[in-house]
């Protein structure tokens, strides 16, 4: 393997390792005094909602960016992200189901947070879907940039709507005025690491998400270029006016 | 299910989702360098 290869593959493995460390340390943390061997979900699905937060933020910053600058990198940026984070917040509904159905008995409830983390879904959506509209790369921008900047509202919303109302959801596990819920270190240790793990994947999906998008952007290029060949060599030109 | 049914089952969606859209990104990348090659 040459030096280009190993380079190119270093998100993939960069995932690869930071999950498998994620994973053993979640499997030998200590089960917790109410929620038992439950509380092995949390290392996955707090991780996952932070990610799609910070996801969402990166998209924010992007397409505000974009606004002001007009350069086309940073709307490419906002995309990327806004894709990685739509992902990462429907496995957080799907990790949260799961750990409501084992811990409350339901799969879904309409509770302030589960509620508005769903809207946010689907209006993330509703963003990678408007940059479907169109192939012209500055008004795909300018339409999802005004979006972009707009849906990250949600996010200190769907944060403290646990606070903020009353809820079945239970409050933040990390950041919060009193220091972390959790006091047993070792859990503590391995929700971090979780972070950090989702923290990798995010950033190596980003890199090969941004490379996705300019080769995209290249193919539709190339699409829309008139001297591309139509049918290929094997189609041959009929000469206008010839004799049949 | 058993408390650690429940966590198998939820590790598997979480490995399984991230396995399968990082993958989906490495097909779609191969695919779009293949267009590219062939039109160039």
């Amino acid at each position: 393997m040459n030096v280009q290869t190993r380079i190119r593959r270093w998100p993939w493995v960069a995932i690869v390792l930071a999950i498998t460390v994620a994973f053993v340390l979640s499997m030998v943390s200590p089960k917790d005094d109410v929620q038992g061997e439950l509380v092995r979900i949390m290392y996955i699905h707090v991780p996952a909602a932070w990610l799609a937060y910070v996801a969402f933020f990166v998209t924010f910053l992007g397409s505000l960016t974009y606004l002001l600058t007009k350069n086309l990198k940073w709307d490419r940026i906002a995309a990327a992200s806004a894709e990685i984070g739509v992902f990462f917040t429907g496995l957080t509904l799907a990790l949260g189901m799961i750990w409501g159905k084992s811990t409350w008995g339901v799969w879904w409830t309409w509770d302030a947070r589960l509620t508005l983390t769903a809207i946010m879904f689907f209006v993330y959506l509703g963003y990678l879907a408007l940059r479907r509209t169109t192939d012209d790369p500055i008004s795909r921008a300018s339409r999802a940039s005004v979006l972009g900047v707009l849906g990250a509202v949600q996010i200190p919303i769907v944060h403290f709507s646990v606070v903020w109302w009353r809820t079945l959801h239970q409050p933040p596990s990390l950041v919060r005025p009193d220091g972390p819920a959790i006091q047993e270190s070792l859990m503590l240790v391995a929700l971090i690491v979780g972070v950090l793990a989702f923290t990798v994947v995010y950033v190596s999906a980003m890199v090969k998400r941004i490379e996705l998008i300019h080769l995209e952007d290249r193919r539709i290029e190339i699409e829309h270029s008139i001297d591309r060949p139509v049918a290929g060599d094997s189609v041959v030109v009929p000469e206008l006016g010839a004799k049949t | 299910m058993t408390e650690w049914g429940w966590v198998s089952f939820a590790y598997a969606v979480a490995y399984g989702s991230i396995a399968v859209y990082t993958g989906s990104i490495a097909i779609r990348i191969r695919r779009s360098k293949q267009i590219i090659e062939r039109s160039e």
